[in-house]
């Protein structure tokens, strides 16, 4: 059953049938990624707590604390994940997961459309460190071959009401902080305890995720947040052979200096900060505290010259996709949005900067949790322009691409 | 699933002085083919081939031919000098998880420090011996092209 809103736009089917080019399996992640998903009882039926993945404890979600058993997000048979939140209100109609047949499938109404798996539990995440905290609650989320720490809870942005207007980072922290107690911050010796087991499973991970909430200081120079960083980056190289090791570290656009400090003290391979919202106009309505205590020009800037410190391919940036469209000041258009967007991200390209694109889904606890979303044709078409993008600039998604991430239809999209 | 192989196909499949050869197609239609040792048929009857590499043009193109659906081809000259073209479709790209870690240990067991990407699951469509005699047998009643100074008689001869 379809609402108004789904009424008005191309279907899976006539978006699949007028994007030939783009990955049909991209196209379904990105509308799952849209729409939603729920889980039938059959579906339900076949999860194994003990193989499967239902908890995390991470700064946008968190699932499976009081050990509900619902299957955090999905792998395609392409190797395409779905990041998704199971059972996430929103505007669409969602799709379902069920069981038929002897295999877990995607379904939309009648029509089954894939096959899918449930993201599976590592060995470590029974373990304990010792410091007594469950190793499960330390990592912040794991995916197929990727393992996320989030060193610090809370975003200080949102301290004077001026966080950035999609995110439920702040909302999410204090929820968890209130109903199990979670801390602000992760100990770094948790974190070494940690990944040292969790690289014990030989072929399970390849690359590690930092990510947190912004701590600007007074002085918006950022340094207790790269403190944090760099004290949580030296645990974890300690469980490493190599003066360096594959990870990123997705932060606030910290001036030039602070970038050098955490990367000569560091093992740290690739860095990220997003700019969020590719206009500035937008950018400064929907990220209010960003735009006040750095701006959108220098936080681009800031970005840009990461480039000289890490090097061409390890330095990219994440966008909202959608979020520009947002009422009562987004863009009018669809058509518009992807005007501005493309331009920023070609910008952004010339310098060796690659954008990935991120499908917005309004959230619980964001102040636009009761936006809509754009259509699905709007997100294929940008996947596909930004990916035109990589290859007319030499780009490379190796940092960010469907393993060491699969959150970024573009990028999924590089594999080729 | 199209083809079912028998056990002796198999066993001279997997024999690993069997020479295997896997041919895929980029986005420009330009094959590319290699020698692929890892190819083997699992139990369940599956051509598995182990890649090691990431950014391989075999990795792009199977992953092209999955997302579009396309055909790729191999070839499998035994170890008596037999041979057979093998026409299948990439069904699963196996990235992580207990099938891809076994595998993975298994490789570098055998290899050594190396990686793995992919472990991909290639569903076979068809199965046709070639070779003189097969091609013999399949053109049997067909009218043979011979060349008239090869059955000149003697005394026309030059």
């Amino acid at each position: 059953m379809s609402t108004l809103l789904e009424a008005q736009v191309l279907s899976l089917k006539e978006v699949k049938a007028n994007y030939p080019d783009v990955s049909p399996f991209v196209i379904l992640k990105i509308d799952v990624q849209r729409r939603g998903v729920v889980y039938t009882e059959k579906a339900i039926a076949q999860v194994d707590p003990r193989r499967h993945l239902t908890q995390v404890r991470g700064i946008f979600s968190v699932d499976g604390e009081k050990n509900t058993s619902l299957p955090v997000s999905l792998l395609l048979r392409d190797g395409t994940t779905i990041c998704v939140a199971p059972n996430a209100p929103g505007p669409h109609t969602p799709y379902q997961v069920d069981f038929r047949e002897g295999r877990l499938v995607l379904v939309d109404g009648e029509d089954v459309l894939e096959e899918v798996e449930f993201f599976l539990r590592p060995d470590f995440y029974d373990q304990v460190t010792r410091r007594g905290t469950p190793m499960w609650q330390v990592a912040a989320m794991v995916r197929p071959q990727r393992i996320d720490f989030n060193p610090y809870g809370n975003c200080h942005f949102w301290d004077d009401g001026k966080g950035c207007r999609y995110c439920n980072v702040t909302a999410v922290y204090r929820k968890a902080s209130r109903e199990s107690g979670r801390s602000l911050k992760v100990h770094p010796e948790d974190v070494f305890d940690t990944i040292s087991e969790a690289i014990k499973q030989p072929g399970r991970f390849a690359y590690i995720v930092l990510t947190g909430g912004s701590i600007p200081g007074a002085d918006n120079r950022f340094s207790e947040e790269v403190d944090v960083y760099i004290e949580t980056l030296q645990a974890l190289g300690r469980a490493f052979s190599t003066p360096r090791f594959p990870s990123q570290l997705i932060a606030s656009a910290f001036p030039t200096d602070e970038l050098e400090r955490l990367y000569n003290q560091t093992g740290l391979s690739s860095y990220t900060t997003d700019l969020e919202v590719l206009d500035e106009q937008k950018f400064a309505w929907i990220c209010p505290g960003k735009h006040e205590r750095v701006g959108y020009r220098e936080w681009k800037q800031r970005l840009i010259r990461a480039v000289d410190i890490f090097g061409r391919g390890n330095v990219n940036t994440g966008f909202v996709a959608g979020a520009e469209l947002a009422k009562p000041y987004g863009f009018a258009t669809e058509e518009d949005a992807l005007a501005a967007t493309l331009a920023t991200a070609e910008e952004l390209a010339s310098f060796g900067v690659e954008t990935a694109q991120t499908v917005w889904r309004p959230s619980q606890g964001s102040a636009f949790h009761s936006q809509n979303s754009p259509s699905l044709e709007f997100h294929v078409r940008l996947a596909r322009e930004l990916y035109g993008l990589h290859q007319r600039y030499g780009l490379r998604s190796d940092m960010d691409d469907y393993r060491r991430c699969g959150n970024h239809p573009n990028t999924d999209l590089a594999r080729i | 699933m199209a083809v079912a192989f028998s056990p002796e196909f198999v066993k001279s499949f997997n024999d690993p002085a069997a020479t295997k050869v896997l041919a895929t197609v980029d986005g420009e239609g330009i094959p590319h083919v290699v020698f692929k040792g890892s190819l083997h048929i699992d139990d369940s009857g599956h051509i598995v081939l182990l890649e090691l590499s990431e950014y391989s043009e075999t990795n792009r193109n199977l992953v092209r031919s999955i997302w579009f659906d396309h055909k790729v081809a191999l070839n499998l000259r035994t170890s008596d000098n037999r041979s057979f073209h093998i026409v299948g479709k990439p069904e699963r790209a196996i990235i992580a998880g207990p099938v891809f870690e076994r595998y993975y240990q298994d490789i570098r067991a055998r290899l050594g420090d190396v990686d793995l990407s992919t472990v991909w699951i290639i569903e076979p469509q068809s199965l046709v011996e070639k070779g003189k005699t097969a091609a013999a047998k399949a053109n049997e009643g067909r009218l043979p092209l011979i060349h008239l100074d090869r059955i000149a008689a003697v005394s026309t001869a030059h």
